[in-house]
């Protein structure tokens, strides 16, 4: 354990603690509120801000967070205003969002496929600043006590929306709160696994949490430690592997997902009924 | 000047429909058209028709699920437009066929007590009173053994009386229910309308039910509003209503 003296390692540690606890935390709502496309084409959006920041020098956290905003608040009025669903909207809006992320990055040739490019692409968990590390633990704090104060609305809304609504709850402003916050998530969290594989961070975690557990309270506290626990474990096994970090994050959280998927009382009580089903027939 | 009040109070529309029709989104055709309807304090009223006749969305258009088109739609003397939040927090409503996925993480206490929230109100949190109220609503509706169990896991017709209690919770002024006899099994079919007739009778709800099965429901109610096409074409007493769709047939 003599790496864990290292202050780099230290960093990267709490790094993946803060950013697996944000990303399992916001991917259950992001999942029961049935924001995914939204989620999926705002990771991709902050991916392409950041990579017209490393184009601009700008910084690439301002420039991720504002695309990724624009993208999730762009997708529901256009969807509304175009007659389209929003899954149209967002096949459209996330190869838009990659070509241009590689446009800016082949924007000013002398970047070529340097660190910078590199971290945005793949991330770079040893790139973590102390100011990053600040920014994730305001955030952390930000975000549970604003879960904490809007629970009750909140989990009404991700047991259906439209009833939410018909108990005299404005739904509107709660969904973009969530869309706003995500976003955030994101950008902060794309230094650990990279634009390309952001998606998995805010999913997995909660994907794997649903699939073994019947109450949401449990849920909500599960899904961000399945988060941190799979961001620890895939940076020690790029340490040991000596492979990227964040692919062996989102390895390492699809091994989860996987054995969840496996082991799930509810899968296996849907295949039950189905061969009830068949045997009733 | 308080007992004219009292009287306006009691004779007065509460709910009051003047020439309303509503489109869906991206929709061109209007669901329900030029509908006027006035609904007294503590009435009953049994809204029926042949599938996509309106009958759902016209309880949309009241509970302000839907924008309103054209017309005019105003709730307790206020407009549906404007006060659409503080209506929705006086009206319990059980929407139709309503199914819970078997994975859903959320009990039958839990849906029970959202019917409470809007009332607890924001930031605010539900307490012994609240707590209380959903216990006493689910014990009316013989479900209170269901409490701890995920919603997921009932049958639909115990998921449809969880969805009755849920809009009961809320101790609403209007209740609106959606084909509430649809998934509820023989035993149950005979007990809920009884039930919702004495509930709408003890608590002096202003009450309507949508349903395409009118025979059963004639003892308990006075007024039967008949929609076709996204119109109304007959409100009339259930005798009166019946006669006329056997001699229109």
């Amino acid at each position: 354990m003599i790496w864990l003296q290292i202050e780099l390692m230290q960093r990267a540690l709490l790094g993946c603690v803060f950013a697996g606890f944000l990303t399992g935390l916001m991917g259950v709502f992001v999942v029961k509120m049935k924001l995914t496309a939204i989620g999926y084409s705002m990771s991709h959006g902050a991916f392409a801000g950041a990579a017209l920041g490393v184009a601009t020098s700008m910084n690439p956290l301002i420039t991720a967070l504002s695309f990724a905003s624009i993208t999730a608040f762009l997708i529901g009025p256009i969807a509304d205003k175009a007659r389209l669903q929003a899954d149209t909207i967002t096949s459209i809006i996330f190869p838009l969002n990659m070509a241009l992320a590689f446009v800016f990055l082949t924007l000013t040739p002398e970047i070529g496929l340097t660190s910078q490019v590199a971290n945005v692409l793949w991330g770079s968990i040893i790139s973590l600043t102390n100011n990053d590390l600040v920014y994730m633990i305001t955030l952390c704090a930000g975000t549970m006590a604003i879960v904490y104060f809007v629970w009750k609305e909140l989990f009404a809304i991700m047991f259906n929306r439209k009833l939410a609504e018909a108990d005299g709850i404005n739904t509107k402003p709660f969904i973009y709160l969530i869309i706003l916050i995500s976003g955030i998530v994101v950008t902060f969290s794309i230094k650990l696994v990279g634009g390309l594989l952001i998606y998995a961070l805010l999913f997995n975690p909660a994907s794997s949490a649903l699939q073994f557990l019947e109450d949401m309270r449990k849920i909500i506290v599960v899904s961000p430690l399945i988060g941190i626990g799979a961001n620890i474990s895939g940076l020690l096994v790029s340490l040991f592997l000596d492979i990227p970090v964040g692919s062996c994050i989102v390895l390492v959280s699809t091994v989860i997902f996987g054995i969840t998927v496996l082991l799930s009382p509810k899968r296996k009580r849907k295949m039950e009924d189905k061969r009830e089903d068949k045997i009733d027939k | 000047m308080k007992k004219r009040n009292i009287i306006t109070m009691i004779f007065m529309d509460i709910i009051s429909l003047e020439n309303v029709s509503t489109v869906y989104e991206g929709e061109r055709r209007p669901a329900i058209r030029d509908v006027n309807l006035l609904v007294k304090k503590e009435e009953l009223v049994y809204v029926v028709g042949p599938n996509a006749s309106g009958k759902t969305t016209l309880l949309e258009t009241i509970n302000g699920l839907l924008p309103i088109f054209q017309g005019k739609l105003s709730v307790f003397g206020m407009d549906a437009q404007t006060h659409g939040r503080k209506i929705r927090c006086e009206i319990g409503y059980v929407p139709q066929d309503f199914m819970v996925n078997p994975g859903e993480p959320f009990t039958a206490y839990d849906v029970v007590m959202m019917g409470r929230y809007g009332k607890v109100g924001f930031l605010n949190r539900p307490d012994e009173i609240d707590e209380e109220k959903i216990m006493e609503t689910m014990k009316l509706l013989d479900i209170e053994e269901l409490s701890p169990r995920p919603m997921g896991k009932l049958s639909g017709g115990q998921q449809q009386k969880v969805m009755i209690a849920r809009a009961l919770a809320k101790d609403p002024k209007i209740f609106l229910l959606d084909e509430p006899f649809s998934n509820l099994d023989p035993e149950s079919r005979e007990k809920i309308p009884a039930l919702i007739s004495r509930i709408h009778r003890k608590r002096e709800l202003t009450t309507i039910i949508v349903t395409h099965d009118i025979y059963g429901m004639l003892e308990m109610c006075r007024r039967v509003v008949v929609m076709s096409e996204g119109r109304i074409l007959d409100d009339a007493t259930p005798e009166e209503a019946l006669i006329r769709m056997e001699v229109s047939r």
